[in-house]
């Protein structure tokens, strides 16, 4: 892979990830000096709120609606879903015990970075590797030492384009797991 | 999404719904249980009411209120109990949830061993000493009962009271409490207790100054300063209209 690739597109996505970390514990070290813990406790129910309103967006990609610009609801999707995923991992973060929660923590974040690297990482990489091949055509590079050339860049573009396989079922896992445990409090949880 | 994905995810999330259901207590429970409880660990319903959370009425059906603190579940002697006095039976109501709590999750966001002062019945909550061990401090060795005068029930320290407010007691008042507060009733005060303050040379100072009304002295004397004459009004008004502030300033300056 050269050098501009890892530069131009993965080094910012691994920095939006990264403070996406970085966020979660900033957030949760803030919460413990502060002696919040307790917001953390409530910090689930409007970070799943924003991760299903940013689900819009998939209902009108899907055209099970109509209405509304697919442009804005892409944005909305991805600030909402990173918002709302910062929010649960910092849920996630206050001390729970339990199994179920941290599969649906697990595919929350396969999810956020298969995610990230569709929407983020594929369309320039391929651009990237396209300006590639025809940076080393016009110098009169041979196809074989073309394609020799952009190997690695090749390679990780085709491990990217994987993103959707691993991001519809990966969500429906999430979907599930997370269902399962919003039900499990529900049941058991002393609302009154 | 092929075929074989949408079979490989169904029967992993059937087998994670199967999972919850056969070990609950790992899957959704959050965290372990008390030693106490260990039994019940499986048995979620055990304390649990669905949609309602943990219900007292549950928990009474194994910990009797009138055994509370005298046996235990199993109708066995307590020989070494958390308090020196059983108080459950004193509470107005047997609201268990209010101050205690399970689940080693649960248990880090609940204040151990807070108790809700509030629940005891009023004969009982005034009764401190009953519960709570005396402070050995030299403050407190003087003192017995009326706990309440000087702290809250949320909190022992810091106390409510600030004895500053009333007076200062600087080095020349550094003295016992009695020496002011008969009988420990800490809501009567009188400056009368020690050689220094006669009810003679009081009065004779301050009819001097014409000041005719000095039964309650923190009135005006906030400290043991001379110049520091706080308040008054009228009752502490020398005749012919000047303050006593005034007047006491004079006299300082004599």
């Amino acid at each position: 892979m050269t050098s501009s690739l890892w530069r131009q597109h993965v080094l910012p996505f691994t920095l939006l990830l990264g403070l996406l970390a970085g966020a979660t514990l900033a957030g949760d070290y803030f919460l413990h000096r502060m002696n919040l813990v307790w917001v953390g406790r409530y910090l689930g129910i409007p970070g799943i709120l924003l991760i299903i309103i940013s689900l819009i967006y998939s209902l009108r990609k899907r055209k099970f609606i109509t209405a509304g610009n697919p442009k804005t609801l892409l944005t909305l999707h991805e600030f909402g879903t990173w918002l709302g995923s910062l929010m649960v991992l910092i849920h996630a973060g206050i001390h729970f015990n339990a199994i179920l929660p941290w599969l649906a923590t697990v595919a929350m974040g396969v999810n956020v970075i298969s995610g990230m690297v569709g929407k983020l990482l594929l369309s320039r990489s391929r651009q990237h590797v396209q300006s590639q091949r025809e940076h080393f055509q016009l110098r009169g590079l041979s196809r074989p030492e073309v394609e020799q050339a952009i190997f690695w860049d090749a390679v990780a573009v085709g491990s990217m384009t994987q993103w959707r396989r691993v991001h519809i079922p990966i969500f429906i896992a999430f979907a599930v797991l997370s269902l399962g445990h919003i039900i499990s409090i529900f049941i058991f949880w002393g609302w009154a | 999404m092929s075929r074989i994905v949408k079979i490989v995810l169904t029967l992993n999330l059937m087998l994670v719904a199967v999972l919850t259901f056969v070990y609950p207590h790992l899957m959704v429970g959050p965290g372990k249980l008390i030693p106490g409880h260990g039994k019940l660990e499986s048995d979620c319903f055990a304390c649990h009411t669905s949609l309602s959370g943990a219900a007292s009425e549950r928990c009474v059906t194994c910990h009797k209120p009138d055994q509370i603190g005298r046996l235990s579940t199993a109708g066995q002697v307590i020989s070494k109990p958390l308090t020196s006095v059983p108080f459950h039976q004193k509470l107005i109501s047997q609201d268990c949830v209010a101050c205690h709590s399970d689940h080693a999750g649960v248990k880090r966001f609940r204040q151990q061993g807070s108790f809700n002062h509030s629940l005891l019945n009023k004969e009982t909550g005034s009764r401190c000493q009953s519960c709570h061990m005396p402070p050995t401090d030299s403050l407190h060795r003087q003192i017995s009962g009326n706990c309440s005068q000087c702290h809250g029930m949320n909190k022992w320290v810091p106390a409510t009271f600030d004895h500053d407010n009333y007076f200062s007691l600087d080095r020349d008042h550094n003295t016992r409490c009695v020496t002011c507060h008969a009988a420990n009733d800490y809501s009567r005060y009188t400056c009368y207790g020690c050689h220094e303050h006669t009810a003679s040379n009081i009065r004779r100072e301050h009819v001097k100054e014409g000041i005719r009304s000095f039964d309650n002295c923190v009135e005006c004397h906030r400290s043991a300063d001379e110049h520091d004459i706080r308040g008054g009004g009228n009752e502490g008004r020398r005749e012919g209209g000047r303050d006593s502030k005034a007047e006491h300033e004079k006299h300082g300056d004599d």
